[in-house]
């Protein structure tokens, strides 16, 4: 190229001020008196979606760590027929394997069938059924539950749990350990306690 | 010089000259002055020190090393952790079986397991005596405030490191801890399943999001696992570089101490260093001074753990049973303090509500001592509040700690540390009863408004100096301090179970 620059040539000065430059008359009554002006608000806007992202992404963060399934040992199960129960006995025949202790009551208090959860209440280990002290006992902390499930010493703040109880058309008894009983009040609720007759 | 010594130092220098010796290493290693600044400035690794050094921070028995022991441990465990991880599989079917592989049959492998079991354990108390050395020395006051903070963060990270470490070998050790502490985390107010004011159920709970399940089981194990070999200690490495970083930039905080006799008229090393600039002025190389101090710390400490661990084998217990629970099941022993508090309080509190505001108060003891006093030396005649305090509190945990582990038998009865155990002691929690409801608030109230109006009363200037907010806020996290012995004295000597009871919301106190 053999072309050499050019200096430039300053633009001509305008005749009249830019367009932007004039005084516009404004219509006081067509502005929005905002506490804000435009750059705040986009600033604003703009962290906001930040925020909102981050947000969001944490939320979705803890609810990865809930899955829908887990692969526990079901929660629903049969354990054979009432009559199968002793009368007045705590049975362990299952507490290996399900966590449960089924208690039939003897006939002067109705003859029932009830389901106790073998988890202390007050930090979840597995207490033992103490048939020559008539308690249930917890090693770790030391508290003691009566055959009913009545915390009577040691640290437990509450009764042990009992689960849902219900009798199948086969005649066996399905517990589901998943939902439970706390308060002693739904006790005698039909879910809570089965009836059988004698 | 013998001929063979003649030829050595010919070939000598020609690896020195060579192209390659000299792209690694870029100055000689005549002991220059020039030199001993280079080894710190041109080694990324030693550049986390200051080229020079006060004399006041070189004294063993200023820092005690702990700091830089600590962080050598973190690296001593990630090294066997990292060679433990290739023998060990996170299931529950092999975790355990991997576990004795690791015992009985792979080469150095006790040794390796025992070196990380019994280097964790040191690690957990020298940070936690490296934090009280720091207190001591007022080494968190300004410019260090933040500091302070990364190192109770960093002091948290290695509890969870250590606890998520004790699940791994999938004994009945391991999953009685665990189950101990994730019920703790099910008792969490508001986001327990089990806690006070509770608003989700236990399959979405705290307990649920840290093992993936309601009970103790593979996904929990998995969490655990990935917890402790990756997240955990990212997290560690990125605040520990914050934290090296900052020790640095601030400047180590040793002071030098005036002469004997000017101590003993009661000169504060603060004041004679202003009048005496020389003092603080004065410099020394970091190499070799402090590198050598703290190669001989780093060396004595492999040498003790090398020792114990070709002779102590770390435990191994029964495969995991969780129908069987072993008693007494102790936490591990850094958390027996807090399981210790267990038999006065409700999980919710012992295990959430406590650690919660031992961390908070921990963290906020920089930005509530206002005492000017006692940087960069060991200061307790002119910070009698702040070191009485501190030290009740090393106290009470340490105390709890020890009697939670030696005098705890089965059931959790007290026995003297020499008294052999009984089965079939019946059990002391007898005869307990609940304060009435109304005379349980008006005893809290009570305590809580004497504890915040006798101090205003009698110590005004403590009151004064500190402003209505920071007096607000020391005094709560005091007197919850107090009511700890509080309730053990309520407990023991009134057979009280609790002050209140609302058994509707899980709420006892």
């Amino acid at each position: 190229m053999t072309d050499q620059p050019t200096p430039p040539v300053p633009p001509p000065p305008p005749s009249k001020p830019l367009k932007s430059m004039q005084q516009v008359e404004v219509d006081e009554s067509k502005v929005w008196n905002l506490w804000f002006t435009r750059r705040e608000f986009l600033t604003m806007a703009a962290w906001g979606t930040v925020l909102a992202g981050l947000g969001g992404s944490a939320l979705g963060l803890l609810r990865y760590f809930i899955p829908r399934i887990t692969y526990d040992p079901p929660s629903i199960f049969k354990i054979g027929k009432p009559e199968d129960y002793p009368l007045g006995q705590v049975d362990e025949r299952w507490k290996k394997k399900y966590r449960i202790w089924v208690e039939r009551e003897s006939i002067e208090k109705g003859g029932g069938l009830f389901v106790i959860f073998a988890r202390c209440t007050h930090l979840g280990c597995t207490p033992n059924w103490l048939e020559g002290q008539n308690k249930f006992k917890c090693p770790c902390h030391g508290s003691g539950f009566r055959r009913t499930g009545i915390n009577f010493e040691g640290p437990a703040p509450r009764p042990l749990e009992r689960c849902k109880v219900a009798l199948a058309d086969d005649g066996q008894v399905v517990v589901d350990i998943s939902t439970r009983f706390r308060n002693p009040k739904d006790w005698n609720k039909t879910d809570a306690y089965l009836k059988v007759k004698v | 010089m013998s001929k063979f010594q003649a030829k050595l130092s010919d070939i000598a220098r020609v690896i020195r000259t060579s192209k390659i010796w000299k792209s690694i290493f870029r100055h000689s290693y005549q002991d220059t002055p020039r030199n001993r600044a280079l080894m710190v400035l041109s080694n990324v690794f030693l550049h986390l020190h200051p080229v020079k050094v006060r004399p006041a921070s070189l004294r063993y028995r200023y820092t005690w090393g702990l700091g830089g022991l600590s962080f050598y441990l973190f690296l001593s465990l990630t090294l066997t952790g990292v060679l433990l991880m290739f023998y060990y599989r996170p299931t529950i079917e092999h975790a355990y079986w991997d576990m004795k592989d690791l015992r009985f049959v792979v080469p150095f492998g006790p040794f390796l397991r025992n070196m990380h079991r019994w280097s964790a354990h040191v690690m957990v108390l020298l940070v936690m005596f490296h934090m009280a050395s720091v207190f001591y020395r007022s080494a968190y006051k300004p410019p260090r405030e933040y500091n302070w903070v990364v190192g109770v963060i960093l002091l948290l990270i290695t509890f969870l490191l250590s606890f998520t470490g004790y699940l791994l070998p999938w004994d009945q050790l391991a999953i009685w801890a665990v189950t101990v502490g994730t019920n703790m985390a099910a008792n969490s107010p508001i986001l327990g399943s089990e806690g006070p004011f509770s608003i989700v159920t236990p399959d979405m709970d705290a307990r649920f999001i840290l093992l993936g399940s309601k009970i103790v089981g593979q996904s929990g194990l998995l969490r655990f696992y990935v917890l402790h070999c990756v997240f955990l200690p990212l997290i560690f490495i990125i605040l520990v570089s914050v934290h090296l970083w900052r020790v640095r930039k601030d400047e180590f905080s040793a002071i030098p101490l005036p002469p004997e006799e000017e101590r003993r008229k009661g000169v504060l090393p603060e004041e004679w260093v202003k009048k005496h600039p020389e003092a603080l002025q004065e410099k020394v190389f970091t190499w070799p001074n402090l590198v050598s101090r703290e190669f001989v710390a780093l060396l004595a400490i492999t040498a003790i753990l090398v020792i114990w661990s070709v002779f102590g084998h770390a435990p191994l217990e029964e495969l995991a049973n969780p129908n069987k629970t072993p008693n007494p099941s102790k936490a591990p022993w850094y958390f027996v303090g807090l399981q210790e508090l267990l038999v006065y309080f409700d999980p919710w509190m012992a295990g959430v509500v406590l650690p919660t505001l031992i961390l908070v108060g921990l963290i906020a003891i920089p930005y509530l001592d206002i005492n000017p006093t006692g940087v960069g030396y060991y200061n307790f005649k002119n910070r009698k509040f702040a070191t009485g305090i501190f030290t009740y509190g090393l106290v009470l945990w340490f105390g709890l700690i020890f009697i939670g582990y030696y005098m705890r038998g089965p059931g959790w009865e007290l026995y003297l540390p020499w008294e052999k155990w009984d089965h079939f002691r019946p059990t002391s929690q007898i005869g307990l009863h609940n304060m009435p409801n109304w005379l349980g608030l008006v005893f809290l109230l009570g305590y809580g408004a004497l504890g915040m109006l006798i101090p205003k009363i009698f110590f005004k200037d403590f009151y004064k100096s500190l402003g209505p907010i920071k007096y607000l806020v020391v005094m709560f996290l005091v007197l919850v301090m107090f009511f700890v012995p509080v309730k053990i004295v309520l407990r023991n000597v009134l057979k009280i179970k609790y002050i209140v009871s609302f058994p509707d919301f899980n709420l006892n106190i």
